[in-house]
């Protein structure tokens, strides 16, 4: 039983040419919360995006709840695709709600679509999820008329709505406000207090030393440092990790 | 007043024959459209080509000529002739809602294109399926961008109706005509135009309904 819920092995991708991921392995537990951190242009977005069928890796395997996804290289068939993928959900930098919907009608759109999830359930969820997340108050509210923070945390109510596994965020507060990072960190601090596992693409160094029990350092297409926190803040192996990290630091 | 209702009562009639053109167009070319629409964004090369030569040769040519060539040039044709032979009001129907799908088609590939990829991307991580990507997600966001230029198209289209008069078909403008011919009083061309003013009243009103409606 010691199934890891994302198992990574000696993953590649190239955009025509361009080697954007140079075998990356990694694993993750359940209840881990993993923070990916490296300079832009690393290669972190699109590791992300090849665990939930976003991009297709070119080589290696990823395997999800112990199911191949990917296996050598080889992708798996579209409808098993589909099937591997849903226990996982996203969070975008740029939130992607539905912009002609409510955000009830958000939250809903997929639980009724894809679960067939009764009107009344629904309901219940939806209402659950928002006041999780503290805007119950804007549930008939259209996402023009909510702020960055708002959105963002409408946008990981309408993930958490399909009862996820896995919650990949790709940068989640980049796209903010300074003043509104705060509420969306804390609901995914919440989360992570919950042991819901995640995967977070961050430049929030102190979301990642703070909240994270895990912290990969990419450089270049590679994991370059895998550790604690703690190994990767106070005792980096490298060079470029204590460079990296010190210089978002002291930003705050 | 009397003259005035003499002029009006015959193109009422006509008011019919051009209405009837008109909706038949819209309902039809709109839907055709967006098929075309699609298919410009298959994934098969030759189902792509059939949809941009169709939509290059049918903007690239006069309406009228088509028109001409639908109810004329059409029957002439060896072997198929005798099956593309139409009446007026069907000939006037078939190149119309052709050549207005071909813009439409345009009209929607940009409303597609000015949706998010994100908004693809979402409704995958959620488990929806492409079916209902595009219904459900895609294309209310689609209709939203397309909406001001359909507008414009419908109201274009209203008045393209007149070009018909042409292969004879007798709507308001062959009434018009017919009627300053005998009289020798340009009245009846001013009726006419009234009746378009009035008609475009209405659509541009249901059109600023449905604006407001998909202003979100
Ligand atoms: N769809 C794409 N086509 C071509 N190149 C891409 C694409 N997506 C990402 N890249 C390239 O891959 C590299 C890594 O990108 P990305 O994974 O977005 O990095 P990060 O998220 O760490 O900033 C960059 O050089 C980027 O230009
Ligand atoms: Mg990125």
């Amino acid at each position: 039983m010691d199934q890891h819920v994302i198992q990574v092995n000696n993953l590649t991708k190239s955009f025509d040419g361009n080697q954007v991921l140079k075998d990356i392995s990694f694993t993750v537990n359940r209840g881990d919360v993993v923070a990916i951190i490296g300079s832009s242009g690393s290669g972190k977005s699109t590791l992300l995006r090849c665990l939930i069928d976003l991009e297709q890796a070119d080589g290696g395997t990823i395997l999800v709840d112990g199911k191949a996804l990917i296996e050598n290289g080889v992708s798996v068939s579209p409808s098993q695709i589909k099937k591997v993928i849903a226990p996982m959900g996203m969070v975008f930098q740029h939130f992607n709600l539905f912009p002609h919907l409510t955000v009830r009608e958000n939250l809903e759109l997929a639980p009724k679509l894809v679960k067939k999830m009764k009107q009344a359930e629904m309901d219940a969820a939806c209402e659950r999820h928002l006041k999780q997340v503290g805007l119950f108050d804007k549930i008939d509210a259209m996402p023009k008329t909510l702020s960055g923070g708002e959105k963002q945390r409408v946008a990981i109510a309408r993930a958490l709505m399909m009862e996820p596994d896995v919650l990949l965020f790709d940068e989640p507060t980049s796209a903010l406000d300074p003043e509104l990072t705060g509420e969306v960190l804390a609901v995914m601090q919440e989360l992570a207090e919950e042991h819901m596992t995640m995967l977070v693409v961050t430049h929030e160094m102190g979301f990642a030393r703070g909240v994270a029990s895990k912290i990969l350092f990419m450089n270049q297409g590679v994991i370059l440092e895998e550790g604690t926190p703690e190994d990767i803040f106070e005792h980096p192996k490298h060079d470029r990790t204590r460079d990296f990290v010190s210089s978002l630091s002291n930003k705050d | 007043m009397d003259y005035f209702m003499t002029v009006l009562l015959p193109m009422i009639g006509g008011l019919g024959v051009t209405m009837g053109i008109f909706l038949i167009t819209f309902f039809v070319s709109i839907p055709l459209g967006f098929g075309f629409t699609l298919m410009t964004r298959s994934r098969f090369k030759i189902i792509n080509a059939i949809a941009e030569v169709f939509i290059y040769v049918m903007r690239g040519t006069p309406l009228m000529l088509q028109l001409l060539f639908v109810y004329f040039g059409m029957p002439l044709l060896p072997v198929i002739g005798p099956i593309l032979t139409f009446n007026r009001f069907p000939a006037a129907c078939i190149a119309f809602s052709l050549n207005y799908a071909a813009y439409f088609a345009e009209i929607f590939r940009g409303g597609l294109l000015a949706v998010d990829i994100g908004q693809y991307e979402a409704s995958k991580v959620l488990g929806l399926s492409r079916f209902q990507t595009m219904v459900r997600v895609v294309i209310p966001q689609m209709i939203r961008v397309s909406l001001p230029s359909v507008t414009n198209e419908t109201i274009t289209l209203l008045k393209d109706t007149a070009l018909v008069t042409i292969i004879g078909v007798a709507e308001v403008l062959h009434y018009a005509k017919a009627a300053v011919n005998r009289d020798a009083t340009p009245f009846a061309y001013l009726v006419a135009g009234l009746l378009y003013l009035v008609i475009n009243f209405v659509i541009t009103l249901v059109f600023k309904k449905l604006e407001e409606k998909y202003d979100f």
